[in-house]
């Protein structure tokens, strides 16, 4: 582990530790607010660790994100919370390590558009599997745990990911990763089984989406596909991590937590303009600044 | 025997608007690679603006397409000269052009569809136009239905008419399969480019103008064609438009059969399945040799 | 006599129609620097590309260090100790200069030992190839023809055992091409490497190389010593075809 590794991963930790008191500091409103900023960190991070490294651009988030959910309104009869949360990340995993060996030969758009697709056909299955075999269209969580196991679960989480993204930038895997976004033939002919590497990228990205919808689940109550893999959970993903600069550590942490601040206030109050200004700025980024606002700190913290 | 050729004219009616709107999509991939995922919400625009003449200044829907068209080409050049032209000029390669246009367009998605919720609200509209049930060989037909389905096979073939005999249409199949050959023969994308991207628009925008004849309209109508117009060319083929009319009749038939014999709520499985089934098996479309 | 590293038998490479490589036979042992020459669209960089596994053969035969890899990914090639450059340079621009000869070692190279422990770390890899000065250098800023050294050293920290290098010449004036030539036969004989090495340009080619394959319309019609080669008649036939094709590009 590198010096500068170690200082990463010390200063992520520590945030963690600093965040852990919230529950007992801040009010229910507040808490929520912060709830939903760390679901974002995790989320823009754990997409921007494949699609940032490697260009596939993936909109698969919210299938990932929606499969975990629903191993917790499945499980939690049976499975204590502890449980199902892992076991959500591990079904998301496996479902993109599957799906991964499928389409990862495919690039551009097509990538894209398939990942996208794949979630709604997942969301209809789920739909469809509800309403003829169980005869329900959502589910209501009996006895869900409390508000401070759901934050310090999610926080968890978080510093997992976010954790796992500077390790993985600093190691051989983020390097085949970073490779196979630059220029993938290349790679391989520098040794790289660049196949591996994308399903194992993908699935680890998935891996974090899924325990998440795992761990968020509960904060509903009441779970039906609409809501659990609604798209706009994948593309506000996307849309965060490339505005804050999908190719650094930081720059995806530092965009969720401001654009879920903006989400949460202005969203209740200015809905569409909100949405609005949100894909504005996604266009002039891509036009005049590609690499994101952080690639304008690029030289700090690229290497961290 | 009758109940079958409903069947399958149902299928070939939803599936003529589905290769309308997959056309100008194609077109504009196949030419630029620029992956418009916000081609929907073009198609939604000719709809409200079709149902504001309709329900405001009383105008005939179908007397306002060619309007339609013309001002969506309008805001084709412009939305081309504003965003794409930028990336297509500085972009070091063509993943990145694709990459880049695929943000872009989804920055549009938003910009325009929430534009229209706080233009018009998240209510369904709709008005009533040519309801009638009309009798074809024992079969009964809405006569929007047939008119939308009419309108949509006469743009599809016009269009297809249009790229095999006209100068401009040898121009964009030459640059097609040869970007640097044509330019040595002295093609100007610079013209090109913004006008196919601008018929692209224009066609979305018929689609959207016949849809709103049939359907009723929400801001939040055109992301099913966005994906509905990509499994057509998936199917059809990239850059082929004539790939593209056989692939959305295709698919509309696949849809009708497909609830028939299933279940309506497998519709959207079916689509997909398929667009999988094919992506995966056939990369090149179904038609490709 | 030296291991045989690299054996292609009667590849063979269709597109549609048309026949791009026509069952070529090519044998290369360690230590020896083979040059592939022809005119325009002879076939050499799809040759080139079934030899390091990015193109796989219609049909037909590689078989590398012994081991028979037809149809295996190029990563299995650079594994098994084979590199190449690329034509058009394809360095990681945002890269450092270091991280891109870093790369190779990190991978292909892993599990090798060079003969030499010279080009075991990136910056004496770079030092060979007088790049020291802009290793922390982005690649994708450094001029074409640094671009095109660091092809080479990409290739070389896969720790190879047969480098394949294609048109690494093209684009440079004589003096340069004079160098890189030089130092092509040093890494080959301090590492004790096989070097194919394909050239547009006849006349640069033909006085580096000990061996010399000729590929005309995909299939090989010549191979040999290069004074021999370059007095065949079927060999000057292919060139004059071509308008004087050789000498035109090596102006």
């Amino acid at each position: 582990m590198t010096a500068n590794l170690r200082y990463t991963i010390t200063a992520v930790l520590a945030a963690g530790v600093a965040l852990a008191f919230m529950p007992w500091l801040l009010s229910d409103f507040l808490l929520s607010l912060a709830l939903s900023c760390l679901m974002y960190v995790a989320l823009a991070s754990s997409w921007s660790m494949f699609s940032g490294a490697t260009n596939y651009l993936s909109l698969a988030t919210s299938a990932f994100f929606g499969i975990g959910a629903y191993v917790t309104a499945w499980g939690l009869e049976t499975l204590p919370y502890a449980l199902a949360v892992p076991l959500g990340g591990v079904i998301a995993g496996a479902f993109a390590a599957l799906v991964g060996a499928a389409v990862l030969h495919l690039r551009g758009a097509y990538f894209a558009v398939l990942t996208f697709g794949l979630g709604e056909l997942v969301r209809h299955s789920i739909t469809y599997f509800e309403k003829t075999y169980a005869r329900t269209v959502g589910r209501v969580l009996s006895d869900p745990p409390e508000a401070v196991t759901v934050y310090l679960t999610v926080l968890l989480i978080t510093v997992a990911t976010v954790a796992t993204c500077a390790a993985v930038r600093a190691s051989r895997f983020g390097l085949a990763l970073a490779g196979v976004g630059a220029d993938e033939e290349r790679a391989q002919t520098l040794g790289v089984n660049t196949r591996r590497v994308k399903i194992a990228g993908f699935a680890l990205s998935a891996f974090f989406a899924g325990a998440l919808g795992a761990a968020m689940a509960v904060r509903w109550t009441y779970i039906e596909p609409m809501s659990v893999f609604n798209p706009f959970i994948g593309f506000q993903t996307v849309l965060i991590a490339m505005i804050g600069g999908a190719q650094t550590l930081l720059g995806p942490v530092v965009s969720a937590v401001v654009f879920s601040l903006f989400s949460e206030l202005l969203r209740l109050q200015f809905p569409y303009a909100y949405l609005m200004l949100l894909g504005l700025l996604l266009i002039v980024l891509v036009l005049y600044l590609p690499g994101g606002i952080g690639s304008l700190f690029r030289g700090r913290w690229a290497r961290a | 025997m009758g109940f079958w050729l409903e069947l399958a004219a149902t299928g070939l009616i939803t599936g003529g608007i589905y290769a309308l709107v997959a056309m100008g999509l194609n077109l504009q991939y196949g030419l630029m690679r620029i992956m418009n995922i916000s081609h929907g919400e073009f198609l939604m625009l000719g709809a409200y603006l079709t149902w504001l003449a309709h329900t405001v200044f009383d105008i005939n829907p179908v007397a306002f397409l060619p309007v339609v068209a013309i001002v969506l080409f309008f805001g084709g050049l412009a939305v081309y000269r504003l965003c794409f032209r930028r990336i297509a000029r500085t972009s070091p390669s063509v993943d990145v052009i694709e990459a880049r246009s695929l943000l872009v367009g989804f920055g549009l998605m938003y910009l325009v569809q929430n534009a229209a919720l706080l233009a018009w609200g998240a209510d369904m509209r709709g008005y009533s136009y040519l309801a009638d049930a009309v009798e074809i060989g024992g079969a009964r037909f809405a006569a929007n239905r047939l008119l939308a389905f009419g309108f949509a096979i006469a743009a599809s073939l016009a269009l297809l008419a249009l790229l095999r005999w006209t100068i401009f249409g040898k121009a964009v199949r030459a640059m097609m399969q040869s970007p640097t050959g044509a330019q040595l023969v002295g093609i100007d994308t610079a013209v090109l480019h913004p006008v196919v991207f601008g018929a692209g628009l224009a066609l979305a925008g018929m689609a959207g103008g016949l849809l709103s004849m049939v359907y009723e309209i929400t801001p939040s109508m055109g992301e099913p064609y966005t994906v509905t117009a990509l499994i057509v060319i998936t199917l059809g083929g990239l850059g082929s438009a004539a790939g593209c009319l056989a692939g959305g009749l295709l698919l509309g038939l696949v849809e009708a059969f497909g609830m028939h014999f299933t279940n309506p709520s497998l519709k959207t499985l079916l689509s997909y399945g398929v667009f999988i089934g094919v992506l995966l098996a056939r990369p090149k479309g179904l038609f490709a040799r | 006599m030296p291991e045989m590293l690299l054996r292609a038998r009667g590849v063979y490479v269709r597109f549609g129609g048309l026949v791009a490589v026509d069952r070529v036979d090519l044998e290369v042992r360690a230590g020896e620097l083979v040059g592939v020459i022809g005119p325009n669209g002879a076939g050499k960089t799809t040759f080139f590309h079934t030899l390091s596994g990015v193109l796989a053969p219609t049909a037909g035969q590689l078989i590398v260090g012994g081991e028979d890899l037809t149809g295996h990914a190029a990563h299995e090639f650079a594994n098994h100790g084979v590199a190449r450059t690329f034509q058009t340079p394809r360095v990681f621009r945002d890269m450092s200069a270091e991280d891109n000869v870093r790369f190779g070692l990190e991978f292909a190279g892993r599990r090798r030992k060079h003969a030499r422990d010279a080009f075991d770390n990136p910056a004496a890899i770079l030092d060979l190839l007088g790049l020291g000065d802009v290793a922390a250098i982005p690649a994708g800023g450094l001029t074409p023809a640094k671009q095109r050294l660091l092809e080479i050293g990409m290739a070389l920290g896969a720790r190879p055992r047969v480098l394949l290098l294609d048109e690494v010449a093209a684009g440079l004036t004589h003096a340069e091409v004079d160098a890189t030539a030089q130092l092509i036969r040093r890494v080959r004989d301090e590492a004790g490497l096989a070097v194919i090495w394909i050239e547009h340009a006849v006349r640069v080619l033909m006085n580096y190389v000990e061996r010399v394959a000729v590929l005309h319309q995909g299939a090989k019609i010549a191979d040999g010593d290069p004074r021999k080669v370059a007095r065949d008649p079927a060999v000057v036939e292919a060139y004059l075809g071509e308008e004087g094709g050789g000498e035109r590009k090596a102006a």
